[in-house]
């Protein structure tokens, strides 16, 4: 019965959104027992919580739940200062049965979070607790240490800064506050170790994800990817310098996404021409030419302040998805090196690839998997498709009154700027205080600038000062303030009215509270929402409204050649449904683009993945057991013997350990370059009506059941020539690894559409010119 | 293959998949004979028999051939998967015309779930019209266009609405059963459906030949010959079909370190038949326009021209009609390549995306080196085309005239099977090889 209603929601297509209500008892129960609760002694409640705990992971009874909940509140009284409200237990509850909720910002996820994480303790189980960065992970852990340590759980947390045995520890604890990259790289460094006192991750049990949809969804997008340094030919400054010297469009073209770019015929030959007469295009100068390409894409399309800062004379990545510096970013394939050549820094170690995971494969290895975010619902469909996870929405504690204005949409990038100034000045002049969203440091800068002009001081958020952060967001609450911010998830701290302490909280009020203002639209809704509940915290009056333009980024790169708007007025403000419609369709569009991506990331790493585990499996016989000493030993008994005599049985195991591992590890690496080369080229299969998925499966898996051999072979001659003096075997020479960055890769899979499609268009082209010929269409 | 098949029933969850898929096609074959309530069953046999003495009809045989002949069955799945590929194909055709349909398809997935759901809804609204029009025609004996007896005994307005109701009712299992196959299955559950429908004429198809031969004696014979040919055309179609040509391709956007990999496995295909089925089948339609203009033309008049259209253009057995059939497919094949790969756009995006081939300069240079290599390559593919297309007519003093479509041993049905059949197997490769990992480095 239960399978016959999925299969209607199924087929219904409705969201996943589960009932969370059910937990409502057990929420009223615990608020009913409060008041015997309020009466213990501390001893009384560590008495109460051994009579809860247990081990064997399991769910608790009905009535130990009910205590649960009284108790945790009890202690987030009196070591926090903060009664969690009954919206907040049932949140709890929720996430223990392992599902996602949905709260609005300002409802104070990060105590749910912590008590969540207590509960799971409490059932004998650990707890990873994945934040967005390593600012939220270190502050959470300290903000809700004294809660955790009273209900009995130790709490560590790890950041990009934190050494191997910091991180042993960390893990050790009941809860782990740590970055998702970081767990990540900790996974991807301890599948490389050559020896088992160095594993640093503990079996993955339970999940519990802050701002699930950041980390699931849109940071999944781009792979980890552990790297090692290697050497590579650094840009010749000959070719910077004639790829500095081209023009846009006589040069060289851009297309309209601004995603790629190509030489002209006319500056294919100029750049042939400056070195030396060459022709480009024959097979033996492709390196050349590949050297030129990355010129011009760090000339042409990516750009100073929006794309990257330069800080302390190097190159550094801003994540466009959350408008900071992404530290452990960079560009793949000497791209970085190409960039750093531009603006003259001294250039960076290149890497090569040693393994790489998506946050899937990451988050898959949990038991348990839960989470919460102020934007869960709208991706729920995703988060069943990619996690099987259920989502629902917690009511807000106080209905919240935040007043969302309809966007009010500009002709021109200029209007739109013009009329925004205009409108935060007014606000600013009443008093009010205002939060600007914007998409990039350069436009958080360009309307601070504007904003100086008409003499409304503003304060900029953004990745430049990331430090100060948490003081500016909480003071963004104060009359008269004026915050122009970078995006706003993950950025923590709440904003108050009037101020951290809300001493003029009434005052501010009064005024209308907080207005939110968008400078245009996120590429998801969800980044608008985001954004928007900034504004209308725990019942707080406020309001929100964006600004948006045609010439915005969002509809210029995916609703390009749109139809121009017919009602205007003399501001440059549209009255016009479908030119509104657009600016939706942009955005979905965008929506509709990522989650593609998403998907052919996970369709190709799934295989990969499959092959991982297989070697893995292989290596951890190597490394945990004697696999790599037998190897050696059926095949090369008398060299073996030999070394045996010579400095005894322990030194040459060990030996043979780092030799067979260090193969294992190069193959694997080799594999991925190889499958990273198919992978560019096989869109190109699906001319030829072939899925690039399957092909791309097909030789990969033909490729595969050479790699071990491969590596038995070469570690067999490795061994045969080795010097194994009496502290092992000295690979050194061999040079190998130093892990450390990420960097993005994007698929995708068939940018063709099908023969049918492709002629479809062909007679709609020909439709719609009939149309516009005979006066139908516009 | 066969290996390849039996460790596929050897690997549990394969197993799953095709047995659910078998099963899903049973169901479909079962409701394809199950008569619709109110259908005389015995009076619908005598009148197939009928029609096939006769001069069959060529209105229904494209949608004959699709529902496996259940059409004329008047089963409880009449309609087959027709009403789906037509609201299909309409929404498609929409996607070009309506501005809302076109952004709806821009919008990634949720925008084709949004599609696929107004697809369903046209479908059923399609299945309501063509069956109304089915139980109509059968009322009134125009189904079969013979004498036989009432197809429908009682035709009260109570019976024929629960008729058409039914037959509706099946074209959305149709569907729903076509989806499972495609979600739980194993290949592409309307394809497979297509497929099923096709193979399921066969036995038919081969039982009226061996009928027909049965009359001068040599039925077993003729039929055994047959069969031999049909091997042969299955497995010349299964090689041309997998005939391409590889246009080595390079990408120059990446430094690599060590060593170059890759450089058999990049390449851009262009297929012999680049073009597929549709070439024959846009053929086949335009060849239905002469007969129709006479038909409504000159109604029953007799002139020179019908004369000579009758003898010559219509006849599926003249030289003329052949030459004319073959002519257009070549025509279309080089029509349809021409646009749906289009070496100036293909020479554009892989100068966008960095990738050249090598010793040609991109742009200009390259288009016309593709063009160049296209032209060639269509050639004995559109020949090909032609040859499979006209092999039923050639056959036609065997099967009988106006079987064009139905012979399914030439022309769509064969180049339609084997489609589907390759890909079903391609897929199930690409599971078998996911799986196969297990234990494999022990």
């Amino acid at each position: 019965m239960r399978r016959f209603a999925e299969r209607i929601r199924r087929f219904m297509q409705r969201p996943g959104t589960v009932d969370l209500g059910r937990a409502w008892p057990v929420v009223r129960a615990a608020t009913a027992a409060e008041d015997s609760f309020r009466g213990l002694t501390d001893a009384a409640i560590q008495a109460e919580l051994a009579r809860l705990r247990r081990t064997d992971g399991a769910a608790p009874a009905r009535d130990e739940s009910i205590a649960f909940c009284a108790l945790a509140r009890e202690v987030a009284r009196r070591t926090l200062g903060q009664r969690p409200f009954d919206v907040q237990l049932l949140a709890v509850a929720s996430m223990l049965s392992g599902r996602v909720v949905e709260m609005a910002t300002g409802e104070g996820k990060t105590l749910v979070g912590a008590i969540t994480a207590a509960g799971f303790v409490l059932r004998g189980r650990s707890v990873h607790v994945v934040a967005m960065n390593d600012y939220l992970a270190r502050r959470d852990a300290e903000w809700m240490r004294p809660l955790l340590t009273a209900l009995g759980a130790s709490v560590a947390w790890i950041d990009q800064h934190s050494d191997d045995d910091a991180r042993r520890t960390a893990y050790r604890a009941d809860v782990t506050y740590a970055p998702v990259a970081e767990l990540g790289f900790d996974v991807l460094r301890d599948r490389m170790r050559v020896d088992p006192a160095e594993l640093v991750v503990p079996i993955p049990d339970v999940a519990l994800v802050d701002e699930v949809d950041s980390v699931l969804v849109d940071e999944a997008r781009v792979p980890l990817v552990l790297a090692g340094s290697t050497e590579l030919p650094r840009p010749d400054p000959v070719v910077t310098e004639v790829v500095a010297g081209l023009r846009e469009q006589t040069d060289y073209e851009v297309d309209d996404e601004r995603r790629n770019v190509h030489l002209t015929e006319a500056g294919l030959d100029r750049v042939e021409q400056a070195l030396g007469g060459v022709d480009l295009y024959l097979g033996e100068n492709v390196a050349l030419l590949t050297e030129v390409n990355l010129a011009l894409h760090a000339r042409a399309l990516l750009v100073r302040d929006v794309d990257y800062l330069v800080r302390d004379d190097s190159v550094k990545l801003i994540s466009a998805s959350r408008g900071r510096i992404a530290r452990l970013q960079r560009w793949p394939d000497g791209l970085q090196a190409a960039v750093e050549a531009k603006e003259r820094v001294p250039s960076s170690p290149a890497g090569e690839i040693l393994d790489s995971m998506i946050v899937q494969a990451l988050i898959s290895r949990y038991a348990t998997i839960c989470g919460m975010s102020g934007t869960a619902v709208a991706i729920s469909e995703q988060l069943w498709e990619f996690y099987e996870l259920h989502c629902g929405r917690i009511d807000t504690n106080v209905p919240c009154v935040r007043d969302d204005e309809p966007d009010r949409l500009h002709l021109t990038a200029a209007d739109k700027l013009e009329a925004l100034v205009q409108h935060v000045r007014e606000r600013y002049q009443a008093g009010q205080p205002v939060l600007v969203g914007t998409r990039s440091v350069a436009e958080s800068e360009e309307v601070a600038g504007a904003l100086e002009l008409v003499g409304v001081p503003g304060v900029v958020l953004n990745a430049r000062n990331d430090a100060e952060e948490a003081l500016i967001v909480s003071r963004a609450g104060e009359a008269g303030r004026v915050t122009i911010s970078t995006q706003m998830t993950g950025r923590g701290t709440d904003i108050r009215l009037g101020g951290a302490d809300g001493v003029d909280h009434d005052r501010v009020a009064g005024l209308g509270g907080l207005r939110v203002v968008g400078f245009g639209r996120y590429h998801t809704g969800r980044l608008d929402d985001q954004l928007r509940g900034r504004a209308g915290r725990q019942g707080d009056p406020g309001s929100s409204v964006f600004f948006t333009s045609l010439e915005d980024e969002i509809v210029r790169d995916f609703v390009p050649g749109h139809r121009p708007p017919t009602v205007v007025d003399g501001e440059g403000v549209v009255h016009d449904g479908l030119a509104q419609m657009t600016v939706d369709h942009a955005q979905r569009v965008a929506e509709g683009a990522h989650l593609d991506t998403q998907r052919t990331t996970w369709c190709y790493h799934q295989l990969i993945g499959i092959q991982r585990a297989a070697v893995l499996e292989h290596r951890d016989d190597v490394l945990h057991r004697d696999a790599a000493v037998e190897l050696l030993r059926t095949r090369r008994p008398e060299r073996y013997a030999e070394a045996v005599a010579r400095v005894g049985e322990a030194v040459v195991a060990g030996a043979a350990r780092s030799i067979v591992l260090h193969h294992l590890d190069r193959i694997w690496v080799d594999h991925l370059a190889y499958l990273d080369e198919i992978r560019e080229g096989i869109h190109l299969r699906a001319l030829a009506r072939e899925a690039p998925l399957h092909e791309f499966h097909r030789i990969a898996t033909e490729e595969f059941p050479r790699l071990l051999p491969a590596a038995h072979d070469a570690a067999e001659a490795t061994f045969a020539e080795a010097e194994i003096g009496p502290d092992g075997v000295d690979l050194e020479s061999l040079g190998l690894r130093r892990p450390n960055s990420t960097w993005t890769y994007m698929i995708t899979d068939n940018p063709y559409g099908t023969p049918e499609e492709r002629f479809l268009e062909y007679i709609g082209a020909g439709l719609r010119d009939g149309a516009v010929r005979l006066g139908l269409r516009h | 293959m066969l290996g390849a098949f039996r460790s596929a029933l050897a690997t549990p969850d394969l197993r799953k998949k095709i047995l659910f898929t078998l099963g899903i096609i049973i169901v479909y074959r079962l409701g394809a004979t199950l008569p619709a309530p109110g259908v005389s069953y015995k009076n619908v046999q005598a009148c197939i028999q009928a029609a096939q003495k006769g001069q069959q009809q060529d209105v229904f045989s494209l949608i004959n051939l699709f529902s496996g002949g259940a059409l004329l069955q008047l089963s409880i799945f009449a309609l087959g998967i027709m009403p789906y590929i037509t609201a299909s194909i309409i929404v498609q055709l929409l996607t070009v015309v309506i501005p809302r349909f076109e952004q709806l398809k821009k919008e990634g997935q949720a925008g084709q779930n949004k599609m696929t759901q107004y697809t369903r809804y046209l479908t059923v609204a399609l299945a309501v019209l063509q069956s109304t029009g089915i139980v109509a025609l059968a009322v009134r004996g125009g189904l079969f266009q013979v004498q036989c007896p009432d197809v429908i005994p009682d035709s009260n307005i109570f019976t024929l609405i629960v008729i058409v109701t039914v037959m509706s009712a099946g074209t959305a299992i149709i569907m729903w059963l076509g989806e499972l196959i495609t979600e739980r299955g194993i290949g592409n559950g309307m394809s497979l459906l297509i497929f099923t429908s096709i193979a399921a004429r066969i036995v038919a198809e081969g039982k009226t030949i061996f009928n027909k031969g049965d009359e001068s004696g040599r039925g077993a014979l003729i039929l055994a010959v047959v069969c031999v040919f049909a091997l042969v055309i299955i497995a010349t179609v299964i090689f041309m079909e997998q005939g391409q040509r590889r246009i080595p391709v390079q990408y120059a956007k990446r430094m690599i370190g060590r060593r170059m990999y890759g450089g058999t496995s990049t390449y851009l295909p262009l297929k012999v038949n680049q073009a597929g089925v549709i070439p024959v089948i846009f053929a086949s339609s335009l060849l239905y326009l002469p007969d129709l203009i006479t038909k409504l033309a000159f109604q029953n008049k007799t002139n020179w021209f019908v004369e000579f259209m009758s003898q010559y253009v219509t006849n599926q057995s003249s030289w003329v009609h052949l030459l004319i059939y073959v002519a257009l497919i070549i025509f279309f094949t080089y029509f349809y390549v021409a646009i749906t790969f289009n070496p100036d756009e293909r020479a554009d995006e892989m100068k966008k995306f960095g990738g050249f081939i090598p010793g040609i300069r991109p742009g200009r240079p390259t288009a016309e080196y593709l063009n160049f290599v296209l032209s060639r390559i269509t050639l004995p593919g559109s020949l090909y085309l032609g040859i499979i297309a006209i092999l039923p007519n050639l056959f036609l003093s065997i099967t009988g005239s106006g079987n064009n479509q139905n012979f399914p041993f030439g022309g769509t049905a064969v180049l339609i099977m084997v489609g589907v059949g390759l890909d079903t197997m391609k897929q199930i490769e690409g599971q078998l090889m996911q799986r196969n990992y297990e234990g494999f480095l022990r």
